[in-house]
């Protein structure tokens, strides 16, 4: 191994994809696309507003004066609290015409051609069978809606307690709602709200996640690259195979490291007040993330890309094409986004079978365990396993990978199968290549 | 005399193929050296096997009087068959690079590849990326990586093929040049034409396996035959009925006789000069082709390939 040589290697690879357009477009949006979602999410879930037209069908003629004046209630309270916003209930009664049936039909014609928005039917015989129906052409607005049926279960409650001759003003007592706040007990006594945990944790998931997909890729077309170059054998006769593929590997890490550097001097110098107020504590006023924290995701991230960058490279290497390469590279792919069908294991049930599977399991470790360690303190030799598997696996496979490598980059002409490639591995080293297919040209 | 470059028995399958079988030379220092044979001789293997980018299955190969280490793979240009440029990198850049991680210091890089690119009168394109260059620009660029830490061996694989009837003559002017400075240049083609044009060595081979090596000026003599070449002040009728000829005939000028078997050349010569005025009289000297073919006649390997 020369360290000049990999350095070398390292330089090129740095420098000419940092000076691509395309590094600096993506490092611009992709913050814009982040805080856009961001934004649309928050807007969407807390500050629903807009007139809600709605015919209330009150069957039984009682509930629709009482639900009136609590949903107006609701109203102004929500407004004094969430700075004026809130959605704004227009309702307006309707008896029932002919039979019940009818009533709907016409109403649904209104739905439809938007003189309304929805139709509350308040019918004794479903509020029986706790059931309330509302119609409308828009059945996702989950705060209205919540409002809304706070709003009649409150009405019915009232109703009930009058029923059973108890004093009025007890329905709002009993309403009252206690919110369960999580907090986080770690190792240094100190305690969080596991709101802000998650959101920062979710922040270095995707870094991690995102480091695995779209830089673990990149490996696999620069190596396709080289070879379409025809590039490779010149510089084979410079730098070794096994230091040429370091070199890329590391090279490509760190142009994301720089992706992510430039991102977190943004995020400091420009703190959005609304990621600010999640991520910080009123007294130190700085993102609190624990140091184990850090030092997890330094690990992770570190073994999780080497493990990535290896598996892409070794399916690069025997290709020709993208297209050629595509079919395989779907492989590593699907472990990566399979952190997202593991996660609500991993965050509703951390220590069942599934996330321990998940979290030792070297191809899904550096997120599942991640995750785990951030948001609670899963068992000591389950973290001393899953980073050991997870190291060997990485030396494993960059071992298995380089031989792969060094052999498939001569390889030019016809696309070789996988048992082909799998006996590429057992060639004693320096011992490599086949001739080109092409060499009788 | 030294050698650059030295195979002792060396060979290499490819699963049940033999690329490359037995096969031993000897590179002087300061030659050119042609390694010669048709395609899928197994002269890309032998090539690959001197870089070390490819390790032979048995056998020895010396560079430099020792096998091949990182010091020694500094002072070789390598330029492969399969040869080609990052296209989005800058010239400079690209040079750069390949001088890099040859080792040469950035400082002499720059001056060199200034020089190189001054000759071959590429200055102006030298903050373009290789995808803005002609093909034939792009090949100049590459001849400048293979040259650009002054090596003392040259290897060249296939190094006419795809280049430009002026590029070509450029790289052959080039490598003429290098020799004269007392470098190794080891080559490969499949086109003899070339080959005896540069060489000063070569190697044959056919079928995995060298059928003739040696000096191309001795493989001459030896393989000569009694054919002669005669500029000669007499018509063909005449020259037909000089003793001793047992065929001739005519092109610009001269006549090529052969004379019959057991005819003294001397003899004949005198004979001829009684008669008419001889201007020039030599033997004449086989093509490298014909050597070739004989070659591997007497090897037994029947030639099924065809030579261009």
């Amino acid at each position: 191994m020369s360290g000049k040589k990999i350095f070398a290697v390292i330089r090129r690879e740095y420098i000419e994809r940092v000076r691509t357009k395309a590094f600096w477009i993506g490092t611009a949006l992709i913050p814009v696309f982040f805080m856009a979602y961001i934004g649309i999410q928050v807007a969407t879930s807390h500050n629903a507003a807009g007139n809600r037209t709605v015919a209330v069908v009150d069957v039984s003629g009682r509930l629709y004066e009482p639900l009136a004046r609590d949903l107006a209630e609701r109203e102004s309270r929500a407004r004094a609290e969430r700075g004026g916003k809130s959605v704004h209930w227009i309702l307006a009664p309707r008896p029932v015409t002919g039979d019940l049936a009818a009533t709907k039909e016409a109403l649904r014609q209104e739905v439809l051609s938007k003189k309304i928005d929805g139709y509350l039917v308040l019918d004794p015989s479903l509020i029986e069978k706790d059931r309330i129906e509302y119609y409308s052409g828009n059945v996702s607005e989950y705060v209205a809606q919540n409002q809304l049926e706070r709003a009649v279960n409150h009405v019915l409650l009232k109703e009930r307690i009058e029923k059973r001759g108890l004093p009025a003003d007890l329905s709002s007592e009993l309403e009252r709602h206690a919110d369960l706040r999580p907090f986080k007990v770690t190792k240094a006594g100190a305690t969080e709200e596991k709101g802000a945990a998650l959101f920062t944790v979710l922040i270095f998931m995707i870094i991690l996640y995102t480091t695995f997909l779209m830089y673990g890729m990149q490996n696999m077309k620069g190596v396709i690259d080289e070879k379409t170059n025809r590039i490779v054998e010149v510089i084979i006769a410079s730098v070794r195979p096994t230091e040429l593929m370091i070199g890329k590997i590391v090279g490509i890490g760190l142009v994301g490291l720089t992706q992510y550097l430039i991102w977190s001097l943004i995020a400091m110098n420009l703190t959005l007040p609304a990621i600010a107020g999640i991520l910080t504590t009123p007294e130190s006023g700085i993102p609190q993330i624990p140091i184990s924290m850090i030092l997890y995701f330094i690990l992770f991230f570190v073994f999780g890309y080497f493990l990535y960058a290896s598996i892409y490279t070794a399916i690069g290497a025997p290709f020709n094409t993208d297209q050629e390469a595509q079919q395989l590279s779907m492989v590593p792919m699907f472990f990566i986004v399979s952190v997202w069908a593991f996660f609500p294991s991993l965050m509703n049930n951390p220590n069942g079978g599934v996330a321990i599977f998940a979290s030792l399991f070297p191809l899904t470790s550096p997120l599942a365990m991640f995750l785990r360690t951030s948001m609670g303190q899963p068992p000591g030799w389950q973290v001393a396993l899953s980073i050991v598997l997870l190291i060997a696996s990485t030396l494993l496979i960059a071992w298995v990978a380089g031989r792969v490598y060094r052999v498939g980059i001569l390889m030019y002409g016809k696309k070789p199968t996988i048992p082909e490639i799998a006996r590429w591995v057992r060639y004693r080293p320096g011992q490599a290549p086949q001739p080109a297919a092409r060499e009788a040209s | 005399m030294d050698s650059a470059v030295e195979l002792q028995d060396v060979s290499k399958s490819f699963g049940k193929f033999r690329a490359v079988d037995g096969l031993s030379f000897r590179v002087p220092k300061g030659v050119v050296f042609g390694l010669l044979g048709p395609n899928g001789a197994g002269k890309t293997t032998t090539i690959r096997m001197i870089m070390n980018i490819t390790a032979p299955d048995s056998g020895q190969i010396l560079v430099l009087g020792r096998p091949l280490d990182r010091e020694t793979q500094n002072r070789i240009g390598y330029l492969p068959e399969e040869r080609g440029l990052y296209r989005k990198m800058k010239v400079m850049d690209h040079l750069m690079f390949l001088a890099d991680i040859k080792s040469v210091d950035r400082r002499t890089a720059r001056q060199r590849i200034g020089e190189w690119l001054d000759k071959m009168e590429l200055r102006p394109w030298l903050r373009k990326k290789v995808d803005e260059l002609s093909k034939g620009m792009q090949q100049k660029v590459q001849f400048i990586a293979t040259i650009v830490h002054d090596p003392e061996i040259l290897i060249l694989d296939e190094v006419f093929s795809g280049l430009d009837p002026i590029n070509a003559a450029l790289v052959k002017e080039y490598l003429i040049d290098f020799r004269k400075r007392g470098k190794t240049i080891l080559f490969s083609t499949h086109v003899l034409e070339q080959a005896e044009k540069l060489c000063d060595e070569i190697c044959l081979m056919s079928k995995s396996k060298k059928i003739l090596e040696g000096n191309l000026k001795d493989l001459k003599l030896r393989h000569a035959g009694d054919e002669l070449r005669l500029a000669i002040q007499a018509t063909p009728a005449e020259v037909a009925a000089l003793p001793g000829v047992h065929r001739s005939s005519a092109a610009n000028g001269e006549f090529v006789i052969s004379l019959a078997p057991g005819t003294d050349r001397r003899d004949f010569l005198r004979r001829a000069l009684e008669r008419h005025d001889i201007r020039a009289f030599s033997q004449r000297e086989p093509e490298l082709e014909e050597i070739y073919l004989a070659a591997v006649r007497e090897a037994g390997l029947e030639e099924t390939r065809t030579i261009e």
